[in-house]
């Protein structure tokens, strides 16, 4: 059952910036890229390690897994280069009275 | 009468050095001092006049391999190797020649001792011979590169064709992939960049020559194979170095991207010296109906630490890794392979055999890795290790992991010695002990020799059979 969670407002989240919420056991990274919004879990699917604290580049609109150097596309969550072979999982983002919010289940 | 295992060890060595052990006088254009910084890098990117982008590339890898620790599994080998001992650029020639003319006149003697212009007289497509840090010799058949058959030196292959290079460079091994990778991406120099245009079958083998002749040398080639769709290439390298007493280092990355259909073999005779450590990163991807082979010869260096793999990415492909390594005295070989299943029905074989003698130490890691979805996966691991004495080491540590059911998965590992009922037999019918050895050798490990070009497969049962002199003592 999909629930609705909120971000932060929209005004702290500028372009080139990202950040970090939880819900229940999932860690998701939410990132502005050039004023789009994509949010990914927070789990590189190559070793399980975090994966939104990497070099996040919101003009190709990519996060780089620190561990192995896996590039992920933020707005598919697939892998762009290997060892990771396997997407990541996207969310919806929804902004709703100037507020982002974050569609989970 | 049976030779003694200190003289046929002497008579190992003197051969290494006669044939490939010798160096010649240093007359270089640029020889980097010892040590790896920031001021290096950039040297190494200015005196190759690199786009920008590769500059940044090389220097965020550095900042990589600074970062990491040096790994601790392995060998207790890799403890020995120290980066502030090596020298990470030495420039030989001014630019790759099209002639042997052009190479220069030291550099061209050691080729021609070691008979490489002869080979491609005969049997070869396209050359390439590197000699320290870069290619001193290119050259690729007419009618080939009038097919639009790409062979070049991967400096200039970044020049001529940057941007192939820049969609495919690193795609396979990132530069964060391990410390080595990262290395090799900060400092990396020659190496081979091959572009097989769609449907063209080249059917000759392309070869690589590397050869380290300095002392602390560091050789960090990079190799891009692209074969577009239904295309076939076989590249073929190998590589010896002068015997010195310190320590030397070869760290190359090679990423194979086989597309639709297409098919590359890459077939690698590894000959080092035992001073030079051999640490290396070789991946491929085969999409959809293509076939990557990896076939894996390792007689040299001190330490082996190599693991070709292949990502079975498109529905069909196939992947095989065929290895051999033998390990002599004070030698770890630890080889082995990777597959990855990723798409349906894909097929595999990893075919893995180490010989280990007068204390030496020969090791199997593989990976085999089937993802969820790969259903009606195949594969076969068979990895067996010869031992032919009680001083000397066999492990073997194989991965299998399966996260989908509808797989078919088999795996054999056996661990023999030369055995006296084996010899017996052959003795009894008059063959002397020391031949009747060689022969369960060659056995062993023919089904891998047989895949190999016929030069090469002579010269690996000539090397085998030099290892292997007088070694029943």
């Amino acid at each position: 059952m999909a629930e609705i969670i909120d971000v932060c407002p929209v005004a702290e989240l500028p372009p080139g910036e990202r950040r970090l919420v939880e819900w229940e056991d999932l860690e998701i990274g939410v990132f502005n890229c050039g004023g789009n919004l994509y949010a990914i879990e927070d789990r590189c699917s190559h070793d399980d390690g975090p994966l939104a604290e990497g070099e996040f580049d919101p003009e190709h609109c990519t996060v780089e897994c620190p561990r192995h150097g896996s590039l992920f596309d933020l707005r598919t969550g697939k892998p762009k280069t290997l060892p990771a072979y396997v997407p990541v999982d996207t969310f919806a983002v929804i902004i709703e009275d100037e507020t982002i919010k974050l569609e989970v289940e | 009468m049976a030779v003694t295992e200190n003289e046929a060890l002497a008579a190992i060595n003197a051969d290494y050095e006669q044939r490939y052990g010798f160096h010649d006088a240093e007359n270089y254009l640029y020889k980097a001092p010892k040590g790896l910084n920031r001021e290096i890098v950039e040297k190494i990117s200015e005196f190759k006049s690199e786009p920008q982008w590769m500059r940044e590339f090389r220097l965020k890898a550095l900042d990589h391999f600074l970062a990491r620790p040096q790994p601790t599994w392995g060998s207790p080998l890799l403890a020995e190797v120290d980066y502030d001992d090596i020298h990470y650029f030495v420039r030989a020639s001014e630019k790759p020649g099209r002639s042997w003319d052009d190479v220069p006149e030291d550099v061209k003697r050691t080729f021609d001792r070691l008979g490489i212009p002869e080979a491609e007289r005969k049997f070869l497509a396209g050359v390439g011979a590197q000699y320290e840090s870069e290619v001193v010799y290119h050259q690729v058949r007419e009618d080939l590169e009038k097919q639009g058959v790409i062979f070049l030196d991967m400096d200039s292959g970044l020049r001529e064709h940057e941007d192939i290079v820049r969609e495919h460079f690193a795609t396979v091994i990132p530069p964060n992939d391990n410390k080595l990778a990262a290395l090799n991406s900060a400092v990396w120099s020659g190496g081979s960049f091959v572009y097989v245009p769609e449907g063209v079958h080249v059917e000759m083998p392309l070869q690589a020559y590397f050869r380290i002749n300095t002392e602390n040398m560091g050789q960090f080639e990079r190799t891009l194979i692209i074969a577009e769709p239904g295309s076939y290439v076989h590249y073929v390298e190998g590589c010896t170095a002068p015997t010195y007493s310190s320590n030397s280092l070869h760290s190359a990355v090679v990423e194979l991207i086989a597309k639709p259909g297409a098919r590359i073999r890459y077939t690698t005779v590894q000959n080092w010296s035992t001073n030079v450590f051999n640490l290396v990163t070789k991946r491929a991807v085969a999409h959809e109906d293509a076939t990557v082979e990896w076939v894996d010869c390792n007689l040299g260096s001190r330490l082996t630490m190599k693991y070709p793999s292949v990502y079975l990415m498109g529905e069909r492909a196939h992947g095989e890794i065929l290895s051999i390594a033998f390990a002599g005295k004070g030698q770890h070989q630890d080889a082995g392979g990777k597959i990855i299943h990723v798409a349906p029905n894909t097929t595999s074989n990893i075919f893995a055999k180490s010989i280990s003698k007068d204390g030496g130490r020969g090791s199997y890691r593989g990976l085999l890795e089937i993802a969820k979805g790969a259903h009606g996966a195949r594969s076969k691991v068979v990895c067996d290790a010869l031992l032919l004495d009680e001083h000397s080491r066999s492990d073997t540590y194989p991965t299998i992991r399966i996260s989908e059911d509808d797989v078919n998965v088999g795996h054999e590992a056996t661990v023999s010695k030369v055995g006296e009922d084996q010899l017996f037999y052959l003795m009894s019918h008059g063959i002397p002990e020391d031949e009747a050895s060689k022969l369960i050798v060659n056995g062993f490990i023919e089904p891998i020799t047989k895949e190999l070009p016929m030069e090469y497969a002579v010269e690996m049962n000539r090397l085998i059979e030099l290892q292997m002199e007088g070694s029943i003592g």
